[in-house]
């Protein structure tokens, strides 16, 4: 009953408090107002700010990933380092881990469609590329093995074209032609998003025995392996390194690159510190290079780069990680000036208010029924605060979203500017409160 | 009164109270002794500067003494904690103060409820126990008054209202008609006085007026930090 009673007694003087507290903060609109915009700037600032980091960051990773997981991107730089179509399909048996691969060609052809006509980009892969890539199919099939070797022309097109074609209605079983031969269109792609994917969307897939034709070629630059798993991957890129440097001639212990990918340069090896290869670097030279009086391998140059696209995510991912923090730190500064505003007003509001302060110790506040009063009317100012730059900071990011960028509203963001808005009016409003309860009564009650 | 064992509810022995302003000492108060029985009406006089508020303010355990003892309803007051003086206020001690010192922010109900918030009583019973304090100083249609819709005079009921609502035992008073005029004066001073015989609450009263001091039983008189003389009336 003695606890029962004197719970209820101090819900009777929090509540009291409370009202106080917002009578407080009621009696001085202006003040309160301007001293709350404060605060609302700066959680804004941090929402806003790390919502278009998180966007960013958001963006590139979905880049990466839509480009399978697990793959690693094999490249060669030079004309004479080219792969045998054939190689991709080795390369499963010749190193542990590998699960799916596909040569890559990529060449441009003209669609003729009915009446229309149109350049459009062909990519040439194996009948692993679904797989590969993590891509399902809208409608229809992808193309099989069967197709690949027997140079078949069907086509695998792209969301996008999907879609233009029939206006919406599955194209499948439908033809067009390519450079003037004609296709059977056996399915489409799902959709991936713009910009997603290499921009698969707009693009046609046909085997790659087939675009080697339109191409005109019989090497291919590029191969594509998929891994069992991100450990299988890592495992692979060792091996795969050692088959290149010695298929390249150069001593397999030589370059000590590890982890992310390896790169094989004409004479020394030159590891890049990372491990990991830029995503396709070309060297500068290139064009120049199918002259004949330069040397088949140029030095220093990286004629094969191996990339393993989960190093790539991790660390487009931490880069942009560090950029999100580095954006909310700066807008964090505001936040502290929007605390310091609040410290500022309690400490006027405290001053002016002593002689109330006297008048409620004299008829028996105490201290702490002071503090309270005072630490909730900071507490609604920096409440008010974070709850108004929280819309303020959507508002903002929607407004940043209108100009181009990919900005998102993260909750992360939202959590730590709220959480930080209120810990500065806690912390910044004890002071002033203490200063409150701490006033000696009588001194209080002169003023 | 429930816990009136002894008979003297104010016993103050030797209290000095001195201030230490930069390099010189004011002693404003200097070895008072001074015994306050239940149920008497002081009224303490004295020219400026004398010490009354300051000896008021120690009664009032809003300021405690540099040296003596004192006690009050028989506790040792000088051992008691900052929280302890606060609930003591609360319980015991109505203050009426020359400027009335009620919030601006709260009607007269509002601020006779006060301190029995401060006490944490249940919303009901403060309510009834405000509006009848306020009846008793004749208040009743000014309920919802904000203290800048008042006269003074009636702000100074509103402060006694304030005070009755503790139903205290003690209550004092700083020059409580200071910012009145004689005639509201004396209505304040009839009231103080119903009060003391009615309910039985001992009174102490500083006041500057001889014809308000004449409301108590019995003057103090002091000058420079001391007790002058004291008459009884
Ligand atoms: N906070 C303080 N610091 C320094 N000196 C003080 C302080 N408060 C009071 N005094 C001094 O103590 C003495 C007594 O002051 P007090 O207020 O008790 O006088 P009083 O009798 O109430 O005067 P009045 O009739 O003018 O109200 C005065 O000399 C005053 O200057
Ligand atoms: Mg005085």
């Amino acid at each position: 009953m003695k606890i029962l009673n004197s719970w209820r007694s101090f819900w009777v003087r929090f509540l009291f408090a409370a009202q106080m507290a917002w009578q407080g903060v009621a009696i001085n609109p202006l003040r309160a107002g301007l001293t709350i915009l404060g605060v609302a700037i700066g959680v804004a600032s941090v929402v806003s700010l790390m919502g278009i980091g998180e966007g960013a960051r958001i963006a590139v990773v979905r880049q990466f990933e839509s480009l399978g997981s697990n793959v690693i991107v094999i490249k060669a730089h030079d004309a004479k380092a080219e792969f045998e179509p054939e190689e991709a399909e080795e390369l499963l048996e010749r190193v542990s881990g590998l699960k799916y691969a596909s040569p890559v060609v990529r060449t441009n052809a003209v669609l003729r469609w009915r009446r229309a006509r149109g350049q459009v980009e062909v990519l040439g892969v194996s009948s692993d590329f679904p797989e590969l890539r993590d891509h399902k199919l809208a409608s229809g099939r992808f193309f099989t093995k069967w197709h690949v070797e027997q140079r078949s022309p069907v086509a695998v097109v792209g969301y996008n074209i999907g879609a233009g074609l029939l206006g919406g209605r599955s194209p499948v079983g439908h033809t067009f032609t390519l450079n003037g031969q004609t296709y059977r269109i056996v399915g489409v792609l799902e959709r991936k998003g713009s910009g997603q994917a290499e921009g698969i969307d707009d693009k046609v897939v046909v085997p790659y025995t087939t675009a080697l034709k339109i191409a005109g070629r019989r090497t291919v630059d590029e191969l594509w392996v998929k891994a069992e798993s991100p450990k299988a991957a890592e495992l692979a890129i060792a091996q795969l390194g050692r088959i290149y440097r010695r298929k390249l001639g150069l001593d397999v212990t030589a370059p000590k690159a590890g982890g992310g990918g390896q790169q094989m340069p004409g004479e020394e090896g030159k590891a890049n510190p990372e491990g990991t290869s830029p995503p396709i670097p070309r060297p500068p030279a290139q064009e120049g290079q199918g002259q004949g009086e330069k040397p088949a391998l140029e030095l220093g140059k990286d004629i094969i780069t191996i990339t393993n696209l989960n190093t790539l995510v991790e660390e487009a991912d931490k880069a942009n990680r560090i950029m999100t923090l580095l954006l909310g730190g700066i807008a964090a500064v505001s936040l502290l000036v929007g605390g310091l505003g609040i410290m500022n007003i309690m400490l006027v509001a405290v001053t002016e208010r002593t002689g109330e302060i006297g008048v409620r110790r004299a008829l028996g506040a105490k201290k702490f029924d002071l503090l309270l009063q005072f630490l909730m009317e900071a507490f609604y100012l920096s409440g008010i605060g974070a709850a108004l730059g929280t819309l303020l900071g959507m508002w903002g990011v929607n407004v940043f979203n209108n100009y181009g960028f990919s900005a998102v509203v993260s909750m992360d963001a939202v959590k730590v500017a709220v959480f930080v808005a209120l810990g500065c009016g806690l912390l910044f409003g004890v002071y002033p409160a203490w200063t409150a309860a701490s006033v000696p009564p009588v001194e209080a009650l002169r003023r | 009164m429930g816990e009136g064992e002894t008979l003297e509810l104010l016993e103050l022995r030797g209290i000095s109270k001195e201030y230490k302003t930069g390099r010189s000492a004011v002693k404003a108060l200097s070895e008072i002794d001074l015994t306050v029985k239940r149920g008497e009406f002081v009224s303490i006089m004295g020219p400026s500067g004398s010490g009354k508020s300051t000896l008021l303010n120690v009664i009032g355990c809003l300021d405690r003494p540099t040296a003596g003892e004192y006690s009050l309803d028989g506790m040792k007051v000088e051992r008691l904690s900052d929280d302890r003086l606060s609930e003591i206020r609360n319980k015991y001690i109505g203050f009426v103060f020359q400027s009335f010192h009620l919030l601006q922010g709260l009607d007269a109900l509002g601020n006779v409820e006060l301190p029995l918030i401060y006490r944490g009583m249940g919303a009901a019973e403060r309510r009834k126990r405000a509006k009848e304090a306020l009846e008793a100083v004749g208040l009743l249609d000014r309920v919802h008054h904000r203290p800048s819709e008042l006269s003074g005079g009636e702000q100074q009921r509103v402060a006694i209202a304030r005070a009755l609502a503790q139903e205290p035992l003690l209550i004092l008073a700083d020059e409580p008609t200071g910012s009145l005029d004689s005639r509201t004066g004396r209505t304040i001073m009839e009231l103080f006085q119903k009060l003391n015989a009615e309910r039985g609450i001992t009174v102490v009263m500083v006041t500057h007026d001889g014809e308000m001091a004449r409301y108590g039983k019995r003057i103090v008189r002091l000058l420079d930090g001391r007790i002058e003389r004291e008459e009884i009336l």
